[in-house]
């Protein structure tokens, strides 16, 4: 008599079963959001390290590539290697914020969530920092319009970055700890931005690492082409908190 | 404030494990005496920016494997940028210590006790043992199909 279940059709229905068992329960989600934040510098603006009252009216920076990854042993962003992970979110779109958006007291600004992500410690972030394709940045991935002042002088300036850069970061470092996503909760990240590792900060010495390392705003009063002031693989302006990333740009 | 490029130097400097305190069990026994003993395993780091300057006056929050979300201890790193933490061995994992200064600050993981796996809610297996459990599932489902299979004929 012919055999009804052949034993490869056995063979593999019990495998989906016991597949199925042990992977089943692993669909727990939560929603994982994205922020953007340039800080209280792009918001409240600030004094260059050569004196300069900066205040800044748009900061557009457009974002690509975003991703999320649970990392195990964690990400260490100072070995520069790509990021091994265990699970990875990731979003599609290309983002173009204005991180001057708000008032002085704004908060960080969405970029996009992902309302499905498995749960568990995203402890590591990476993103593309590149052109934006409309707008107005158009053709830039850094857009800073603003007015500085020094001395009864004022300039209004608007500097284009066109230098595009990968940022690859550990975990979040701060006040708070994030990206810890439980089931049907919410976690957060974020893209910080230092605008003073650019501009250096007039409250620090002169001799500070990140006044001796930042251009200032001199170099800009006469429309100065910013590829030819700034290196931003040196400027490092990409952070998850206060937690620094590294950093290719070309 | 403080200084561009802080990398941990070389992830925190140093981390010195010391075994602080170990007693001996002793049995003594004309007074019925119950002496137990305790094994402390200190952690300290040293933190300091790339130049080689210690992070004075950091704060520090260290974060059991068991609650990464909230702080098991906080304090503030010496002059010299040094922080002793005596952990919880009763809770083995990855210790996750975060230190900040100013704007700026890292993170280092420390393993304690046997169990260094990350507290994350999720399980986690090597390749290869996952690779062998499939291998066991495989053969196991073939396994069981040809011995119905076999007892069919008979």
């Amino acid at each position: 008599m012919k055999k009804k279940f052949p034993i490869p059709v056995i063979a593999l229905s019990i495998l989906a079963v016991v597949l199925a068992g042990c992977t089943g329960g692993g669909g727990a989600t939560g929603k994982l959001q994205f922020y953007a934040n340039g800080e209280d510098f792009v918001r409240q603006g600030f004094v260059s390290k050569d004196g300069w009252s900066i205040s800044f009216d748009h900061v557009y920076i457009t974002l690509s590539e975003i991703a999320a990854y649970q990392t195990d042993p964690p990400y260490d962003s100072s070995s520069g290697t790509d990021i091994d992970a265990k699970t990875e979110v990731s979003l599609d779109g290309v983002y173009t914020i204005d991180l001057a958006e708000g008032g002085e007291d704004a908060p960080p600004i969405m970029v996009a969530e992902v309302s499905d992500a498995p749960v568990g410690h995203y402890n590591a972030i990476s993103w593309q920092m590149s052109p934006a394709s409309s707008g107005p940045a158009a053709g830039h991935p850094l857009v800073m319009i603003g007015t500085a002042e020094k001395d009864g002088q004022s300039v209004d300036f608007t500097i284009n970055i066109d230098e595009e850069c990968e940022y690859l970061c550990g975990e979040y470092v701060g006040d708070v700890r994030k990206g810890i996503l439980e089931e049907g909760n919410t976690a957060e990240l974020e893209m910080t931005f230092h605008f003073d590792h650019i501009f250096g900060d007039g409250e620090l010495p002169q001799d500070d690492e990140l006044n001796l390392a930042a251009v200032g705003f001199q170099p800009f009063t006469d429309g100065a082409d910013a590829a030819g002031v700034i290196n931003m693989t040196d400027m490092h302006l990409g952070h998850v908190g206060e937690g620094h990333c590294h950093c290719t740009c070309e | 404030m403080s200084i561009m490029r802080l990398k941990w130097q070389s992830a925190i400097a140093a981390i010195a494990i010391t075994m602080a305190c170990l007693f001996i069990p002793m049995e003594v026994h004309a007074h019925g005496v119950n002496i137990n003993y305790t094994s402390n395993v200190e952690i300290e780091i040293i933190a300091t920016y790339d130049s080689g300057t210690p992070m004075a006056g950091a704060q520090v929050a260290v974060y059991a494997p068991d609650d990464p979300a909230t702080p098991w201890l906080t304090g503030i790193c010496d002059g010299e940028g040094r922080f002793s933490f005596t952990p919880d061995t009763a809770r083995p994992g990855i210790w996750d210590v975060q230190v900040r200064l100013a704007g700026h600050g890292g993170m280092i993981h420390i393993p304690v006790g046997g169990d260094t796996t990350t507290a994350d809610g999720q399980g986690s297996f090597s390749h290869l043992q996952i690779g062998i459990m499939s291998a066991c599932v495989i053969w196991g489902s073939i396994g069981t199909a040809l011995y119905f299979s076999k007892r069919r004929k008979t």
